[in-house]
């Protein structure tokens, strides 16, 4: 696939990296030289240093051929005018960031599809979505979705109330569980569990499943005792927190904590009546304390600077919080934060890099595409007819150690698989292993 | 640190590869009956031998390549080829020294040319095939080569390609690093068949035009006669030669555009090919007009000599058709000048290179605008792109370790004895991968004559040149082994 990205922002060379790590044909476009030269050096992709705006620019970077074109730069209007041109010389699929949120209305898609824009997204809306998520389940680190919903991915962190602690997952009550567990996290190792594996404190579980089992995994990890939550303090008033605001259901009660004055004028404007907006300092402790930091069951940090966000969630914590949520948007701090017992942690790059991987995949899954989750790859498979997953049952298939079957999309339908599952042609398998097995694993479904 | 595994896996990848192309001289010296056909049977077994014990070596790798590791792998893999290449030279007993095999197949690799041999025709064809070969292969890069036709750079392609690639800056023609090879090695092999059909027409033998393609297109200059292309007395095949060192001193991605992608204005627009074309003419017609009134020589001869001589030197390839040292000095002296300046970045031949003289004549004169103008700001600009101020460091940099090492080499060599003018151009030649130096090393002398030392001292030369630079010296800062 010849994809070419325009704006090597966080986003673009985020997105640009992990895309050319799978054989996609990728180029990379932006005015800045000095922001090109070091990916053009390291990794197997070809920049284009031209304007994404400019014509004779988009032609030089063969636009002619792409089939999918994403505007990423900073400015909305950029992004957009890139993609009307982008189409008009004969990109096939055009995907824009935008700032708007009307723009997202779906009554304007066939508007937008109209002009050459073919998809839209936007970081701060799905990042607000995935905190609230996050709020709403408060027991849940991750959260995943395969084909819309039909299978959930969620990883959960083993305290001492979890009812599976200590025991070889094969006993772990027969055949019938209505539960797959993928991968392990045990400090930094990721462990792809076999039978004889157990569970220990501290490990952070990936359990596949359907929604409708997601109460029966609460249970079974110890997290009925979780209490609900109510009351959110979000610190930084930015737009992800504004989003956010306009996503928690009725029954929470949001503060937001900013410390600069206009801002707070701003935001008076832009939320609803419930939400209470603070001016201060969210690092003064006494200011939290005053304003019922005891009484909140979930602190949001969407300050621009992340350790300021780290540190601030590690304080709420300590002061008896249960959920924390940090925005991180240093890539290289997040899997530190994690293991600082922050709940989630947000990243609004990643975000949006792997929600436009996500509609790669939806468009389409006949080939490998592959996810990097918790270091272990997560790969969607469409089973050829005739190819060896689907001569015998899995547990006679003898797949390598370090790889493991997630579960499968028959139909639009998720089912999770057990040792006896037959898989049949044209099912969608979900497959999780660690870095180097893909390759191994792919042989099973050609 | 260096992933020493990874390493010796992709370097007896590499050795496995060398090992096939010995296997198939191994089939011409059965083809033609004659007494080479040991010798590379065996060479050829202990190269797979070392490829196989590299590869148990590299077992289970990280499959990982940082960037020191890609210039580990390149530097080490033109010594070994070099190593294993000699052996067909010396276990044959056609070159009897290890010095002197060393040297040739260095020189082979390296797209040098010089060479040591004073009776170039006793050689059976096998070896003479080789010694092509060898230029061939080195021609667009050991390991781009093995990027062209092996899928095992699945990862760290583009590390090896920075390491190996000439020019300071590498444009793709394709997005990803192993096709953007194959087009370019379909335009080398391109250009290779078109000349064996042309110099076929000029009556040359099926042998010798292939041989003599498999050296002009890598600009290697290594031919199967003493006295190179001058022992065919054919003003035609001159031409086809000139026509053809010419095509390999462009830039490949523009030949690629030129011939694959109809886009004529990027070869026509482009600044380093105005700079080849005016070069190469300059000196053409000074050349002709000294000839003309200087030598008994008509003005087609001139001119074609002239011509000849001069894009064989700028392309560093080094074919010989007329002795320049029975010219007038003056012409010796521009001869060492144009192997200093080299063809295009991208394309098979050494020397600083047209690109780099460019930018740094674009510099000085902004240096002079700038003593008028102290506030002006002053770009420098190729191809309409503002040249950034760390490219404009990297060519200012590598020009004056060219000319340090020029001078470090020339010093060197007169320590060892060698006569003066000697000295200078074979360190020129050595360092731009030319072939033919001035004096007793003149083009109707072979470089036998040399100290043991100074052939290695040459060697080292052609492969630092050939790597231009930094991907050999960087080995040598203690720097680039420190753990931090």
């Amino acid at each position: 696939m010849k994809i070419i990205i325009a704006g090597a922002g966080a986003v673009g060379t985020h997105l640009a990296k992990l895309l050319s790590g799978e054989k996609q044909d990728i180029i990379l476009m932006d005015e800045n030289e000095e922001k090109l030269s070091k990916l053009d050096s390291n990794f197997d992709l070809m920049t284009v240093n031209a304007s994404p705006t400019s014509i004779s620019g988009l032609k030089n970077a063969g636009v002619a051929g792409a089939d999918l074109f994403i505007g990423v730069m900073p400015e909305e209007s950029r992004n957009m005018t890139a993609c009307m041109l982008a189409t008009n010389l004969g990109a096939k699929k055009t995907v824009a960031r935008i700032d708007n949120y009307e723009y997202l209305l779906p009554k304007h898609k066939e508007f937008f599809s109209h002009l050459g824009v073919h998809s839209l997204i936007y970081p701060e809306m799905l990042a607000a979505k995935e905190i609230v998520d996050a709020i709403k389940m408060s027991w849940i680190r991750q959260w995943w979705e395969f084909c819309g919903g039909a299978l959930v991915l969620i990883g959960t962190k083993m305290r001492e109330t979890a009812e599976i602690l200590n025991v070889p997952l094969h006993e772990l009550g027969g055949r019938n569980i209505p539960f797959h567990i993928v991968a392990i996290k045990r400090g930094n190792e990721t462990i792809i569990p076999r039978g004889d594996d157990t569970i220990k404190l501290h490990d952070i579980v990936y359990f596949t499943t359907t929604k409708k089992y997601i109460p029966y995994i609460r249970k079974i990890a110890g997290k009925e005792n979780y209490a609900d939550v109510r009351n959110v303090m979000i610190m930084g008033g930015s737009r992800i927190a504004v989003r956010t605001t306009q996503y928690v259901p009725e029954y929470m009660q949001v503060k937001i904590i900013e410390n600069d004055i206009n801002r707070c004028n701003r935001l008076t404007e832009v939320v609803d009546d419930k939400v209470m907006i603070i001016n201060g300092d969210g690092r003064d402790m006494d200011l939290l304390l005053e304003e019922g930091l005891r009484n909140t069951e979930a602190f949001v940090a969407l300050t621009d600077n992340s350790e300021t966000n780290i540190l601030a969630c590690l304080a709420a914590k300590r002061m008896g919080v249960t959920k924390t949520v940090a925005e991180v948007e240093n890539i290289d701090y997040i899997s530190m934060a994690e293991s600082l017992d922050i709940g989630t942690v947000i990243n609004k790059k990643m975000i949006a890099a792997s929600h436009i991987y996500q509609m790669m995949l939806d468009a389409d899954v006949s080939n490998v595409k592959c996810l990097t989750f918790a270091n272990a790859d997560v790969a969607e498979f469409t089973v050829k007819a005739g190819s060896r997953i689907t001569k015998d049952a899995i547990k006679d298939m003898g797949l390598p150690k370090g790889v493991t079957i997630g579960g499968l999309i028959r139909n639009g339908e998720g089912i999770l698989v057990t040792g006896n599952t037959i898989i049949q042609p044209e099912d969608h398998v979900v497959v999780f292993c660690l870095g180097m097995m893909i390759k191994k694993a792919e042989k099973f479904f050609n | 640190m260096i992933n020493s595994k990874m390493i010796c896996k992709i370097m007896g990848s590499l050795f496995f590869i060398e090992a096939g192309f010995l296997i198939l001289c191994a089939l011409l010296a059965i083809y033609y009956k004659e007494t080479d056909l040991t010798a590379f049977l065996s060479s050829a077994a202990i190269t797979a031998g070392a490829g196989i014990v590299f590869s148990i070596f590299g077992k289970n790798a990280e499959r990982k390549i940082s960037r020191r590791d890609g210039y580990v792998v390149v530097s080490l893999a033109w010594i070994f080829f070099s190593l294993f290449g000699m052996l067909p030279f010396y276990l044959s007993g056609y070159i009897p020294s290890i010095t002197d095999a060393f040297f040739e197949t260095m020189s082979g690799f390296t797209t040098t040319g010089a060479s040591i041999l004073d009776n170039i025709e006793s050689l059976p064809h096998g070896l003479l095939f080789w010694r092509s070969m060898t230029q061939w292969i080195g021609g667009l890069g050991i390991v781009f080569f093995t990027i062209a036709v092996l899928p095992i750079f699945g990862v760290g392609g583009v590390q090896l390609f920075a390491a190996e690639a000439t020019g300071p800056t590498h444009d793709k023609v394709h997005p990803r690093i192993g096709v953007t090879a194959k087009w370019i090695w379909s335009i080398y092999l391109g250009l290779t068949i078109a000349e064996v059909f042309l110099l076929l027409l000029g009556g040359m033998d099926v042998f010798d035009s292939v041989c003599h393609s498999l050296t002009t297109t890598a600009t290697g200059g290594y031919s199967t006669k003493q006295n190179s292309i001058a022992a065919f007395h054919s003003p035609y095949i001159e031409y086809v030669i000139t026509l053809f060192m010419f095509l390999s001193g462009i830039n490949f991605t523009l030949l690629f555009l030129f011939f694959l992608k109809g886009k004529f204005k990027r070869l026509i627009e482009n600044t380093e090919f105005h700079w080849y074309l005016g070069t190469v003419g300059c000196f053409t017609l000074f050349t002709t007009v000294t000839l003309v009134l200087t030598s008994p020589m008509g003005i087609e001869e001139s001119f074609r000599k002239a011509i000849f001589q001069v894009v064989s030197l700028q392309t560093t390839t080094g074919f010989i058709s007329a002795d320049y040292m029975t010219w007038v000095p003056v012409l010796w002296t521009l001869m060492c000048i144009i192997m200093l300046f080299g063809a295009c970045a991208g394309s098979t031949s050494g020397g600083i290179k047209c690109i780099r003289i460019a930018i740094m004549s674009r510099v000085s004169r902004n240096e002079f605008k700038r003593i008028i103008h102290p506030n002006a700001v002053l770009p420098v600009r190729i191809n309409r792109q503002v040249i950034s101020s760390t490219t404009k460091s990297a060519i200012l940099a590598f020009t004056f370790l060219y000319i340090a090492i020029v001078f470090i080499g020339w010093l060197l060599l007169m320590i060892l004895g060698v006569g003066f003018e000697e000295a200078y151009s074979v360190v020129i030649s050595s360092l731009g991968n030319v072939g033919p130096g001035i004096g007793k090393c003149g083009p109707s002398y072979s470089w036998s004559g040399l100290p043991d030392m100074a052939k290695w001292i040459s060697a080292l030369l052609m492969l630092i040149g050939r790597l231009e630079l930094f991907t050999v010296l960087l080995l040598f800062t203690p720097g680039f082994w420190k753990k931090h």
